[in-house]
């Protein structure tokens, strides 16, 4: 099945926030812990030539999910679709996805009890229930988030890009950005200016986190356990060949000496 | 004599240290801001933030694991290199790591936004998660520590019977350790492999692990050094002046090593420039390494000092200071601030670290005093009554 997919156009985006609204509606979740949120250049320009741009910005579903490689429990995984889905059952609040996300985007209830961790999980149970959009896409009134497959907003955003050269910089930010994601960003401005965690990385911290978990720790473990029983066993048979000297006896020396 | 023995050891259950009562006051002080941190939530009681979810809290277990590391280093040594002139240092060190150990499983426990649901890891396996390894390595290799332990409290209850088994399945249950230990300190590091965008270059490397690793053998020795001396003064205890100077000895070959792999990762991916043009940063990471590895390897490295105990101690305290601040550095210190933002712990923060430091200790002191924890330390339990009189017993003479 093919995957599903945001395309995201900073220069339609009004800073409505209708987009906040409706995830907070569908979550149903307090205004505070919406799973979207809006990042901005702030005013730039000089008078009376200001400019402004903002972009909603949520869970980026990355191809290679760094959370999903951290995640203690298993809360995070990837279902068929390419979503990353969270299991607020199983979740313990250790915050370790925080860290692990390269695009800073699980949030913590901090002003709870007992707390979880907020993330956009593509309104999943929406879709599952056969509704074509997310809440945010099906809201937006610009057409700022748009919502399909994967294959066809890429190629949507390059198809904007290449026909509007001068209104867009060149740049489709989640295309490669950390092993590439399933949401992807379209922008007049550089998305330093937006306040994007921009990165030169093309592959997902992921794949490093595997070669450690996945390799280096088996390795070390391995050597570890066969190397101190060959150690211990070849020094045990030495020692059964030739005694030397017993282990009380030394300590009873060396107790005497000390007393010395 | 045997009676004079006994008066002695009543005398002795009524005059606990006068430092345990603080210990306990400070203990009690600590638990109560946790509790209050469990009823009120995180963020009332803490001043982590969404780009600085970790503070304080995670640094400190990640020393005392560094430190804890003490306990399997040392089994190692004694079981598998058979250098058994070394066990005189074993219980009190099987002690420290286990009460370690048992102080992060506690701190873990406040930090942990569902703590109610702390045994989810024991279900819910993520094998690719280092933080879920570290959990059940850590979970195992704690109860290898009381396994480890329980010699102890069996010979204060003289229950030779257990005594045997025991001294029957022990290597297999110290090769256990030493390979979990390994996983756990290394995975440790490995924890901060996926944290790429955050970790400055010169702490980043995909060999944290093995750095990490490496250096949990050189903090564990440089504990069991700190350790002999603290415990003159806290308990009148020591271990025998070969011990120290034996354990001196491996100092500059693992410092070395450590050393080696560090400038030699950051010649490999050409960060060696970064040791002078990064501000504050080369500044941490120069002292790290100059107080934490070049003094202290060099100091290890002349015979003059491995021989004396004071200065062998001077020496480890610049050990346990390097790895104190690589530990901080690296989760904490050295973290990009995202948005300017950065972190400095609360008091209750701070005082649950105290609180469950003093209750180490406090436990410690308590099981030192009712257990034959420094038993062997004198190595005068075998025959008391042919070499010495029941004071030099209690209180056995420090000589250098």
């Amino acid at each position: 099945m093919a995957k599903y997919g945001f395309l995201i156009d900073a220069s339609r985006c009004i800073d409505c926030r209708a987009c906040l609204v409706a995830c907070s509606a569908e979550n149903n979740v307090p205004m505070t812990h919406t799973r979207i949120w809006i990042k901005e250049t702030g005013v730039t320009g000089e008078f009376p030539d200001l400019k402004r741009y903002t972009a909603p910005y949520h869970c980026m579903h990355c191809v290679d999910p760094s959370c999903v490689s951290a995640c203690t429990v298993g809360a995070l995984q990837m279902n068929k679709d390419g979503i990353i889905t969270y299991d607020k059952d199983r979740c313990i609040g250790c915050r370790y996805c925080m860290y692990a996300c390269p695009f800073e985007v699980p949030h913590f209830e901090w002003d709870k009890q007992l707390a979880l961790i907020n993330k956009c999980d593509l309104c999943v149970n929406r879709l599952e229930e056969g509704q074509a959009e997310p809440a945010c896409a099906a809201t937006c009134p610009t057409d700022a988030i748009q919502f399909g497959k994967r294959d066809d907003m890429l190629a949507l955003a390059h198809e904007r890009i290449k026909n509007e050269p001068n209104r867009y910089i060149n740049h489709v930010f989640g295309e490669h950005e950390n092993g590439g994601t399933s949401t992807f960003y379209i922008s007049p401005v550089p998305f330093e200016e937006l306040g994007f965690p921009t990165t030169k990385l093309t592959e997902s911290p992921a794949e490093f986190n595997r070669m450690t978990t996945e390799k280096g720790t088996p390795i070390i473990a391995g050597s570890v356990l066969t190397g101190m029983t060959g150690i211990y066993l070849a020094l045990e048979h030495l020692e059964k060949k030739n005694p030397v000297h017993h282990i009380e006896e030394l300590e009873h020396s060396e107790s005497t000496h000390e007393k010395e | 004599m045997t009676i004079q023995i006994k008066i002695k050891e009543i005398k002795d259950l009524r005059s606990l240290p006068k430092f345990t009562y603080i210990l306990a006051i400070l203990t009690a002080l600590g638990m109560s801001t946790g509790l209050y941190r469990l009823y009120a939530g995180l963020g009332a009681t803490t001043n982590l933030s969404t780009v600085f979810p970790w503070g304080v809290w995670i640094s400190f277990d990640l020393t005392m694991v560094a430190f804890s590391g003490a306990a399997f280093t040392l089994a190692a040594l004694v079981y598998i290199f058979h250098q058994h002139d070394l066990h005189a240092a074993m219980r009190p060190t099987v002690l420290f790591g286990l009460l370690g150990y048992s102080s992060v499983l506690v701190i873990l426990f406040f930090d942990l936004g569902r703590f109610d649901r702390f045994w989810h890891f024991l279900v819910y396996p993520n094998l690719t998660s280092a933080l879920f390894e570290v959990s059940w390595c850590i979970a195992i290799y704690t109860t290898i520590l009381i396994f480890e332990f329980s010699p102890v409290i069996f010979e204060r209850f003289n229950n030779q019977k257990a005594l045997s088994i025991i001294a029957k399945i022990t290597i297999p249950f110290v090769i256990a350790g030493i390979t979990l230990s390994s996983m756990h300190q290394s995975s440790l590091g490995a924890l901060f492999v996926i944290m790429k965008p955050r970790v400055h270059p010169l702490w980043y490397s995909i060999l944290t692990p093995e750095f990490f690793l490496t250096s949990s053998l050189f903090a564990g020795i440089s504990t069991i050094i700190i350790g002999s001396y603290l415990s003159i003064w806290m308990y009148g205890k020591t271990l025998p002046q070969k011990v120290i100077e034996k354990l001196g000895i491996l100092m500059p070959w693992l410092l070395g090593f450590y050393f080696i792999i560090k400038i030699g990762e950051l010649i490999f991916t050409h960060e060696l420039n970064l040791l002078f043009t990064s501000g504050i940063f080369s500044v941490l990471y120069l002292t790290e390494m100059v107080i934490g590895v070049i003094i202290p390897l060099i100091l290890f490295s002349m015979k003059k000092v491995r021989t004396n105990r004071q200065s062998s101690v001077i020496a480890a305290t610049f050990v346990a200071i390097g790895v104190i601040l690589n530990r901080f550095d690296i989760s904490w210190f050295t973290l990009k601030p995202l948005n300017g933002v950065t972190y400095f712990p609360s008091w209750i923060e701070v005082s649950l670290l105290i609180g469950v430091f003093s209750g180490v200790l406090l436990v410690y002191t308590l099981l030192a005093h009712f257990f034959p924890v420094f038993s062997e330390t004198m190595g005068v339990e075998k025959k008391p009554e042919e070499k010495f009189s029941p004071s030099q017993v209690m209180e056995p003479s420090i000589g250098d």
